[in-house]
């Protein structure tokens, strides 16, 4: 028996579901990582950009 | 210039370092120079279509010069903007200098060292016809090495020495165009070269062109989803996210304000990331690909609403009290018209992937609007806002040129991008409602293809209108760079700046405790779990980080393509259908070599309108030994899949290759008279045949006798044709020339299931109209 007559067997109209039960998973992960992030932390990540400016020297770990 | 780098120690301890805006600055100039080759090319195809005189030459011609033009808009503009704004981004956000200078000038020269073989090859007819992937296998391998081995291990190694603890999200959105691209480049590039077969199994080198010549592994139905997986997502991670890395890096920067929500920046990157890769097959729908995987692909793309609105969101909302300057800002205006082409590419490509909404798309020009929409809109725009926002920090003169005529760029540019889409749209719909139109006796009412194009010709018009307004406005942007860097400083300042390095041992701060009293252990663990220090790890760990992405990328895409390569019933056999014969595979690689795949399909769907128009609908067993698959993805003219089936006689063709106009009054298809004029290379046939048994098809003597077999079919084809056109002035040497070979794959087409099956072992189909060649 080779790879693609088991395959052939196998019910694999079944994997769009599986994709989408990943997916959601997946997404719920991301989701509540997002709730549950600290106020005071995503103000400080999502201005990193405009740190370029600034005196480095002066800035510390902020954790 | 001098570094200062002390010794990692404590986190008081500061390192010195400056970052390489040399190397920005060559990016930056390379984006512009390509940008307008690239536009200029595109202004050259969309005048030969309106004026099909315009295409003198065979190098020139529609079908070679349009993947020069998709390739330099991709990889020389778009992806020379990608360089300019990760090599700028990553050093900022990384707080380091690029790992190695001497790694970011070999990216540079090579990738500029392949777009030159693209503009050298391609309109040589050198190609594998792939969309988006056309490039032959030497610089496929150059592509692999500079990509990965130059950039990303150089882009790589910078996220690993960086000071800054945090990965910012444009540099995730750069991590997942670099391990994507890799794997889409990797796995919709494996083929078998023709010379270095014919070099191991005779000791000899053929010509230029075997040497260069290459068959993919896949054929037909797998080679088509392989390389629609590898095309979707070609505009996923090298037009979208990286361009997305961009956004959230520069946008914030130009509006002097944070991005408006770091969340859904976030929620953005993952969903995108996961979603898009399985969306491939909405190119293919009422194709031979099993229905199972386009409606997978076309439920996905419907997903890919919410992220793309999402960031586009994002993008809009970051101005937030700041919009009173974009009336003023050029650099705000290109970056918000930019943005809001992202939404309405990304809304029109889910709606496109519908399959009712795409019966009526597929093959029309209204794909073409919809990609420049976005390539013009999207990428180009936010392109040249990130332009205008770095030639005064790169050429430190502290202010543009000229903010009024980086204006008129703006306005130039969105008037030549109306233009273009708006009657390209309406050129797309007029057609497909054509195709499909019956009468009251139910006939086709356009039965006629030539009058659904001359309808168009208007459009076509206005098209070339359009986009010389934007070439235009790209060389009033060049114009006004140039002048900026012209007021340069005579040397460049180079400033040095301190951080501290990263200590080894980082704490990543208490343990989540369960915020929960009276509960079981599992609701202490999920209420762990839901405080995300684990993702907070990733967010700072760039090799487990991108681990993930590529698992991300790598289930999507197992989960597609296996089903498709190994369930038998998605390719049912058919028995009739053969191997071509030596003289039509030469054929079919000058069918491939002159990019007869632009202009026309070989793939009737099973549309009620498409079978009365073309025949009988195509079968996945068809295809079993088309390497590559050739079914297109526009009819700009007819298909050609039941081709041999409809119009068999050598002689019409012959003429027809000649003079198209002389058959079909208004035909926009050029002369391919360098084909009567041509010689054809019978030596090559051989090692072309052994290269395409070794990937499995199944050819017998033909593997020993291939160059006799053709000659001798093809001295059939020429005599039916001297038969037919006696008196007239044919070559006397007709069975040597190029056309002959086309000519009898083009007899080919569409007749395999029509033939009677015989218990013969499988070998070369006997070219039996040609009064049997075998």
């Amino acid at each position: 028996m080779r790879l693609t007559d088991i395959m052939s067997y196998m019910a694999l109209h079944v994997w769009a579901e599986i994709a989408l039960v990943i997916f959601q998973i997946v997404f719920i992960l991301v989701v509540a990582r997002v709730l549950f992030a600290p106020k005071a932390e995503v103000k400080r990540l999502a201005s990193l950009p405009l740190e370029d400016d600034t005196d480095f020297s002066l800035l510390e770990e902020v954790e | 210039m001098a570094f200062e780098f002390k010794a990692p120690g404590s986190a008081s301890q500061l390192e010195q370092f400056s970052y390489d805006d040399a190397i920005v600055r060559k990016f930056f100039w390379a984006t512009l120079i390509w940008g307008i080759v690239a536009f200029l090319v595109g202004v050259i195809l969309a005048v030969e279509l309106a004026f099909p005189q315009a295409n003198v030459l065979p190098q020139v011609a529609f079908g070679r010069l349009r993947p020069l033009h998709t390739n330099a808009a991709i990889f020389a503009f778009a992806g020379n903007a990608i360089f300019t704004a990760v090599y700028y981004s990553t050093q900022r956000l990384c707080k380091a200098r690029m790992w190695s200078d001497t790694l970011s000038k070999l990216h540079f020269w090579g990738w500029q060292l392949i777009i030159v073989s693209a503009a050298i090859t391609l309109p040589l007819g050198i190609t594998q016809s792939k969309e988006y992937a056309e490039l032959e296998w030497p610089i496929d391998l150059a592509i692999a090495v500079v990509w990965l081995g130059f950039f990303g291990t150089n882009f790589l190694m910078t996220l690993v020495k960086r000071r800054e603890r945090h990965m910012y999200v444009a540099l995730w959105f750069y991590i997942a165009s670099l391990v994507a691209v890799t794997i889409l480049h990797v796995f919709n590039n494996l083929w078998i070269p023709v010379g270095v077969v014919q070099f191991l199994q005779t000791g000899e080198f053929g010509s230029a062109e075997t040497v260069m010549k290459s068959y993919p592994l896949y054929a037909g139905v797998q080679d088509a989803f392989m390389q629609w997986w590898y095309g979707h997502n070609a505009v996923a991670f090298f037009l979208t996210t990286p361009f997305l890395g961009l956004m959230y890096y520069f946008l914030p920067k130009a509006a002097n304000r944070p991005v408006f929500s770091y969340k859904l920046s976030i929620i953005h990157f993952w969903s995108l990331v996961f979603i898009y890769i399985w969306a491939g097959p909405h190119h293919l729908h009422y194709t031979a690909l099993p229905q199972w995987a386009s409606t997978l692909g076309m439920v996905f793309s419907l997903m890919l609403w919410m992220p793309s609105w999402g960031g586009m969101i994002n993008g809009l909302l970051t101005l937030r009290g700041a919009w009173h300057k974009v009336a003023t800002d050029p650099v705000l205006k290109f970056f918000v018209v930019g943005v809001t082409f992202y939404g309405m590419s990304t809304f029109e490509g889910p709606l496109l992937s519908v399959k009712t909404v795409n019966a009526l798309s597929h093959y029309t020009d209204w794909t073409i609007a919809h990609v420049h929409s976005g390539t013009l809109g999207w990428n180009s725009f936010m392109t040249f806002g990130m332009l205008y926002w770095l030639a005064p920090r790169l050429f430190q003169t502290g202010k543009l040129h000229s903010e009024k005529l980086a204006s008129l760029h703006f306005w130039t540019g969105t008037i030549g991008i109306l233009l273009y889409v708006i009657s390209i749209y309406t050129a797309g719909i007029t057609q497909g409602l054509m195709w499909r139109a019956f009468d009251e006796s139910g006939q086709l009412m356009y039965p006629e293809f030539i009058e659904t194009v001359t309808k168009l010709m208007p459009f076509y018009w206005i098209r070339a209108v359009g986009g010389t307004l934007f070439l235009l406005s790209a060389c009033l942007g060049g114009y006004n760079l140039v002048m900026t860097w012209m007021a340069r400083p005579k040397k460049y300042e180079v400033p040095v700046h301190e951080a501290p390095a990263l200590s080894k041992a980082y704490d990543d701060g208490p343990p989540a405790v369960s915020r929960l009293t009276a509960n079981a252990g599992i609701g202490h663990a999920g209420d762990k779990f839901l405080q995300g220090h684990w993702h907070r790890r990733w967010e700072r760990l760039p090799v487990r980080f991108t681990v993930w992405v590529v698992i991300a990328v790598g289930v999507a895409s197992l989960l597609e393509i296996i089903p498709t390569f190994l369930i038998k019933s998605n390719i049912p056999t058919i028995s009739t259908v053969l191997p071509y014969t030596p003289l039509e595979v030469a054929g079919r690689d000058i069918y491939v070599a002159e990019g007869c795949y632009n202009c026309h399909s070989q793939m009737i769907r099973p549309i009620y309108a498409e079978t009365q128009r073309y025949g009988e609908y195509s079968k996945p067993g068809e295809f079993v030994y088309d390497h590559p698959f050739q079914w297109g993805s526009r009819r700009i003219g007819p298909d050609l899949a039941r081709e041999g089936v409809k119009n068999p006689s050598a002689s019409w063709h012959y003429q027809h290759f000649l003079n198209p106009q002389q058959f079909t009054s208004g035909s926009i298809m050029p002369s391919y008279k360098h084909l009567v004029e041509g010689d054809l290379d019978y030596a090559a046939i051989q090692p072309r045949i052994r290269a395409l048994a070794m990937i499995g098809t199944p050819y017998g003597e033909a593997v020993k006798n291939a160059e006799s077999m053709a000659r001798e079919q093809a001295a059939a084809v020429a005599a039916e044709i001297r038969k037919d056109m006696a008196g007239a002035d044919l070559p006397e040497d007709l069975e040597n020339r190029k056309v002959i070979a086309l000519i009898a794959y083009i007899k080919r087409l569409g007749t395999d299931i029509y033939r009677t099956p015989t218990a013969a072992p499988v070998e070369a189909a006997p070219a039996a109209e040609e009064g049997g060649a075998h």
